[in-house]
């Protein structure tokens, strides 16, 4: 309601000034485009471009080297036939669920203790974060090293004397995937819960003064009025943890190598191997290809819905 | 005086030139994958004879061998390729040289009758139109099958001769608390366990046929079937621990005790010295079961890019091709590295007793095969070979058809 005031004040300036300084006015923005050519041209380029060409090499039949023999979508009915690439795409979606909702879920619950008022907040806030100055390399090694049954945590708890306590998933084909998430949650949570914590504190204390005055339960404030307010930073959380999920590379390599059998295998370990390991250039970009438009269609209408909201949100 | 120093700053000049080109003549990039201790002391015997005999070498070591055959090839690409570059021999080098990147190593392999002198299967690996694309420098085998010696004889265990003598032998270790097989649970070396399953069930005839071929039949046929259910067999024998373990670390095992039998390429033997046991004592050696005797081969091998577009061997390329397949090089360089001689006519006396036994083995052609690559076999096709390989000894539940169909499939999709 205030906010319009300084817009309004601004053009009224503007408006007794003539034509003269208009041209200077020009001069910043020529100059900004110029400034944005070398970004511009690297996004033509290296994303347009590379994605264009990515889907030309999909129809042909290069194998080492790229070879502009066309040959239709034979490279798509290979990779639809494989039994490795629906293993790899089922792992992506369950990787996916359970990655981005455990971020979402325990960053959050991890925001809300420690914005709670917990003792010694900073010790604890640097601890969640911590892992994350970690690589996925590093921590993949780690927990390879930790849910190693002959080794780690497994092997601990029966030297304790529970002689029948049992970890083994990360070398069982059934289970082998949920301990990627469980990596994954672990070195990311911490960035997580940062978000939600700003978030939070940005929360008007004056809406918390309100609900006590109303008698509301602490939860339900959280679950019904802080909750929705923080719709955006679940949005943020949301985007940036999908394009973790989707280049997901390193961590299954440094912590199952896609193993036991390919039970653990991602799309993006799935081209890699085949580009450069299995000289499959043509498959490669065909999984490549694939695995754009799966995540624009699965992504694309929660950007667009959140996005309408807002603008609608802001139009009232 | 101006004039006199100009001059002899021209001369100053000049030679520095001459000789700046005269050691261009003889310079070469070596770009390998040799960064472990054992293997770099290997290469440096190579280096040391290629600058004894007048060679510059610069050495570009690039750690894994996936990472340094793409840096080759993409160098290629690039216009600014290293003159003499490790790589498989197989399908991708062909494709190298279809497209004009190789030099041809031919003189000196005619001088130098390399024909003769390596094994065949080996020569037809590494022609291409006729012409060497690569110096073959070693043999590796692939069959081997080590063993802890105290461990089986503590149990009373001969080493097994047949299949079916192993798995007794396995349940027997078994039932005694030790691990029968130490085995890292990664495709590759799930691979080469299989392999040597197919070796010894089903003959060095049907294995070379199967892989040179890759024929519907032979791979529907009842004999694989056979394959299928005694590889499937050995499953319960490795520990829980086994996925994703490297190979080194299941060679200790076997050298500590803790496991008794490794199926395993003779790289092996370098774990096992530098633990400190002489191979063929503690830790010993004998081919992996089967029904006749073969030595499934696989080499090192480098390879020589076109210089500058010319496909004829630049006088550094020669020098090194004629280097590494000296007799004294291949010993030295063999001993080092745990393999044993490209060429089949170097003395066999000064090596440890399991490569004694390779070369004498290698003697009689009839024991050749190669490994799955060196048949011509795309890499494509053995990528998919151990993926079914690796899922059918990782799902507890498929039964030895499901495995043989799932390997046939794969194999017809890749083609």
């Amino acid at each position: 309601m205030a906010e319009p005031a300084p817009d309004v004040l601004q053009r009224s300036d503007e408006g007794k000034i003539t034509s003269k300084p208009a041209k200077k006015r020009w001069r910043p923005q020529w100059s900004a485009g110029v400034a944005l050519v070398p970004a511009m041209t690297i996004t033509i380029v290296c994303f347009y471009g590379f994605i264009i060409w990515t889907f030309v090499i999909s129809l042909t039949r290069s194998r080492l080297l790229p070879v502009y023999k066309f040959t239709g979508f034979d490279q798509y009915v290979r990779l639809f036939a494989n039994e490795r690439w629906w293993t790899a795409m089922q792992n992506l979606a369950i990787h996916g669920f359970l990655f981005i909702g455990g971020c979402v879920v325990f960053g959050y619950l991890l925001a809300i203790l420690i914005d709670r008022g917990v003792k010694a907040e900073g010790m604890f806030r640097t601890v969640f974060m911590l892992p994350l100055s970690m690589s996925f390399i590093v921590t993949g090694v780690i927990w390879q090293w930790v849910m190693n049954p002959g080794l780690g945590l497994q092997e601990a708890v029966r030297a304790l004397g529970w002689t029948g306590f049992e970890f083994n998933w990360i070398v069982r084909p059934d289970r082998s995937i949920y301990t990627l998430a469980i990596a994954g949650i672990w070195q990311q949570v911490g960035l997580c819960m940062a978000l939600f914590l700003a978030g939070l504190r940005n929360i008007d204390p004056n809406i918390w003064k309100a609900s006590r005055v109303d008698g509301i339960p602490v939860w339900r404030v959280y679950l019904h009025i802080v909750t929705p307010m923080l719709r955006t930073v679940f949005f943020t959380v949301f985007i940036l943890m999908s394009a973790i999920v989707m280049k997901a590379f390193d961590l299954v390599v440094a912590l199952t190598g896609g193993g036991p059998g390919f039970s653990s295998d991602l799309p993006a370990r799935f081209v890699v191997d085949h580009i450069l390991n299995r000289q499959e250039l043509g498959l490669g970009a065909a999984g490549a290809f694939v695995l754009l438009c799966t995540v624009i269609a699965v992504i694309s209408p929660y950007i667009y819905y959140e996005l309408k909201k807002e603008r609608s949100g802001r139009g009232h | 005086m101006k004039k006199f120093s100009k001059i002899a700053a021209s001369l100053a000049f000049l030679s520095v030139g001459v000789s700046a080109g005269a050691l261009h003549a003889q310079t070469a990039e070596v770009l390998h994958w040799w960064t472990s201790g054992s293997e770099q002391a290997a290469i440096g015997e190579i280096r040391k004879a290629f600058e004894a005999n007048g060679g510059t070498w610069v050495d570009t070591p690039i750690a894994g061998g996936g990472n340094a055959r793409a840096a080759a090839v993409n160098r290629m690409l690039g216009g600014d390729p290293a003159a003499v570059f490790q790589f498989s021999i197989g399908q991708q080098l062909r494709e190298l040289a279809d497209q004009g990147l190789l030099a041809n190593v031919g003189e000196v392999a005619t001088a130098e009758n390399w024909d003769e002198k390596l094994p065949p299967l080996i020569v037809k690996a590494a022609k291409y139109d006729g012409n060497y694309i690569a110096a073959p420098i070693n043999i590796h085998g692939e069959n081997w099958m080590f063993y802890n010696t105290s461990v089986l004889e503590k149990s009373g265990i001969e080493v097994p001769k047949t299949w079916d003598d192993f798995i007794a032998a396995a349940e027997k270790l078994k039932a005694a608390g030790i691990t029968p097989i130490g085995l890292g649970g990664q495709p590759w070396q799930e691979r080469i366990m299989f392999n040597s399953v197919l070796l010894g069930v089903a003959g060095r005839e049907f294995y070379a046929e199967l892989y040179s071929t890759l024929d519907d039949e032979l791979l529907k046929s009842d004999t694989m079937r056979k394959v299928f259910e005694t590889f499937g067999a050995l499953k319960p024998f490795v520990d829980e621990a086994s996925p994703g373990r490297n190979w080194n670390e299941a060679t200790n095992m076997v050298a500590k005790g803790e496991a008794a039998f490794q199926f395993m390429g003779d790289w092996a033997k370098g774990e096992i010295i530098a633990g400190g046991i002489e191979p063929g004592t503690t830790v010993g050696c004998a081919f992996a079961p089967a029904i006749d005797t073969a030595y499934i081969m696989t080499v090192d091998a480098f390879a020589f890019s076109a210089m500058d577009g010319d496909e004829d061997a630049t006088p550094a390329q020669t020098l090194m091709a004629q280097v590494m397949l000296e007799p004294d090089v291949q010993i030295a360089f063999n001993k080092k590295k745990g393999s044993i001689p490209a060429r089949l006519d170097v003395p066999a006396d000064s090596f440890d007793v399991c490569a004694q036994t390779a070369i004498n083995t290698l003697q009689d052609k009839k024991t050749h095969l190669v490994s799955t690559g060196l048949f011509g076999v795309p890499s494509a096709v053995s990528g998919a070979i151990d993926d079914s390989i690796s899922n059918f000894w990782n799902s507890a539940d498929m039964s030895p058809e499901e495995g043989q169909a799932q390997f046939q499939q794969a194999i017809s999709y890749a083609k």
